[in-house]
């Protein structure tokens, strides 16, 4: 199975670093999915929830408050202000869940983003 | 010459100062430690961001002739010159400071010897207290961000210095703090921040693929370099509280290696001095005892 590497950079460091086989972006005029060789693009980001899934079948969820996607045939870079890791390939990180509720709240988009991107974090548990 | 009294209690304060600064030296190594985690974290963001805006600057290049964007236009003649300034907001750590502050009005006579007035903008209780006891205008001061830095907080503050770039209020900014080397040497960083040198962000590899840029490049790219600004200002802090801690790890070093000695030497005066009472007192003794016969 062909992978994309994915990365998730804030101003306070790397969040996400690896390979996964998708990625699901939460981009400004909505969602979008990236698999490996997707044409390149440069998107802005909402806050939201971004998803991604290992080769493995792992779901990887961030929870991130807005910023940028670079997206080339085999990479997927994200700069973000501020992101919060839900869950990871070994599972959901409960004690992280309130924190990206919290990173969500302070994020300045629209309430409906925010209530969209909310729910999700809870559906994970 | 000081009573033997008088020595002990010198002794026994030097001893309490040594203890308090060789706790502070284990503080600050340890809070060291911590900062230059916080700055090593942060590098992966400075290059991801500078590589984004390369590539989208490029972009735009090949369909435009020239990056034109009020962010990039230099002025060969600058009028008004802001200097954002970071020290800290705790003092005992040696010249850390002073560098600083030195450094700048060294820079303030530059621009306005070549007629430009100067604003500043102060970050850091030092700094603050500085500038106020000589009477120097200061445009924004914030306490208490250089302890802790905070991305958020450094935004806002840039923030309100780029709007007054964008309004025409001045021609250039530049960063000026005291930045991390390594445990033993800090040095000045200036950063021009505005107007930005376009020859900067020419990407070392032009990519071949077409990049589709959403919304559009230009709003893209302005909103890259507003965080690239925010970025800056808060790489200014976090490398400036790295070097404070390594400052302040090498003053109270220093401090506690004086205290030693001073102990080593107040010692010494201590015994001589004791030595002497006993002499005197058997002398008066035997003297005594002389008389008696």
């Amino acid at each position: 199975m062909s992978t994309i590497k994915l990365e998730i950079v804030t101003p306070q460091g790397v969040i996400y670093d690896g390979d996964v086989a998708m990625v699901t972006l939460c981009g400004k005029d909505g969602e979008f999915g990236v698999l490996p060789g997707h044409a390149s693009v440069v998107s802005l980001l909402d806050a939201g929830v971004i998803t991604a899934k290992t080769a493995n079948n792992k779901e990887i969820v961030v929870a991130v408050n807005g910023g940028y996607a670079k997206v080339s045939e085999e990479k997927v870079s994200t700069i973000v202000d501020g992101a919060v890791a839900v869950k990871d390939e070994t599972g959901a990180l409960s004690a992280n869940i309130e924190k990206a509720k919290e990173l969500l709240k302070s994020s300045h988009t629209s309430d409906t983003a925010i209530a969209t991107a909310v729910s999700r974090i809870e559906s994970i548990k | 010459m000081a009573s033997l009294k008088d020595i002990k209690r010198k002794i026994k304060s030097v001893k309490g100062t040594q203890k308090t600064t060789r706790a502070m030296k284990l503080v600050s190594s340890a809070k060291l430690r911590r900062a230059e985690q916080v700055v090593k974290a942060s590098k992966a963001y400075a290059l991801k961001i500078t590589d984004m805006i390369e590539e989208i600057a490029a972009n735009i290049a090949k369909s435009q002739e020239e990056l034109d964007h009020p962010y990039f236009k230099s002025v060969a003649n600058p009028k008004v010159v802001d200097i954002v300034v970071v020290t800290s907001d705790k003092g005992l750590c040696g010249g850390f400071n002073s560098q600083t502050i030195k450094f700048v009005n060294a820079q303030i006579a530059k621009f306005e010897s070549q007629g430009a007035s100067v604003r500043l903008r102060a970050i850091g209780k030092k700094a603050i207290s500085y500038f106020k006891f000589q009477n120097r205008e200061m445009l924004d001061q914030i306490d208490g961000l250089s302890s802790s830095p905070d991305y958020q907080k450094a935004a806002e503050f840039i923030k309100k210095v780029v709007e007054s770039y964008l309004n025409g209020e001045t021609d250039k900014v530049v960063v000026v703090h005291n930045g991390y080397v390594n445990m033993i040497t800090q040095e000045i960083r200036v950063d021009n921040l505005l107007p930005l040198d376009p020859n900067e962000f020419t990407p070392k590899a032009v990519s071949t693929s077409e990049l589709e840029i959403e919304p559009d490049d230009d709003s893209v790219l302005e909103a890259l370099l507003n965080r690239y600004f925010e970025y800056i200002m808060y790489y200014a802090l976090i490398d400036s509280l790295a070097a404070e801690h390594s400052a302040r790890m090498q003053a109270m070093d220093a401090a506690t290696n004086n205290a030693k000695e001073m102990v080593k030497n107040l010692t010494v005066q201590y015994n001589k001095a004791r030595q002497e009472a006993i002499t005197t007192e058997l002398i008066e003794i035997i003297s005594g005892v002389e008389s008696m016969k």
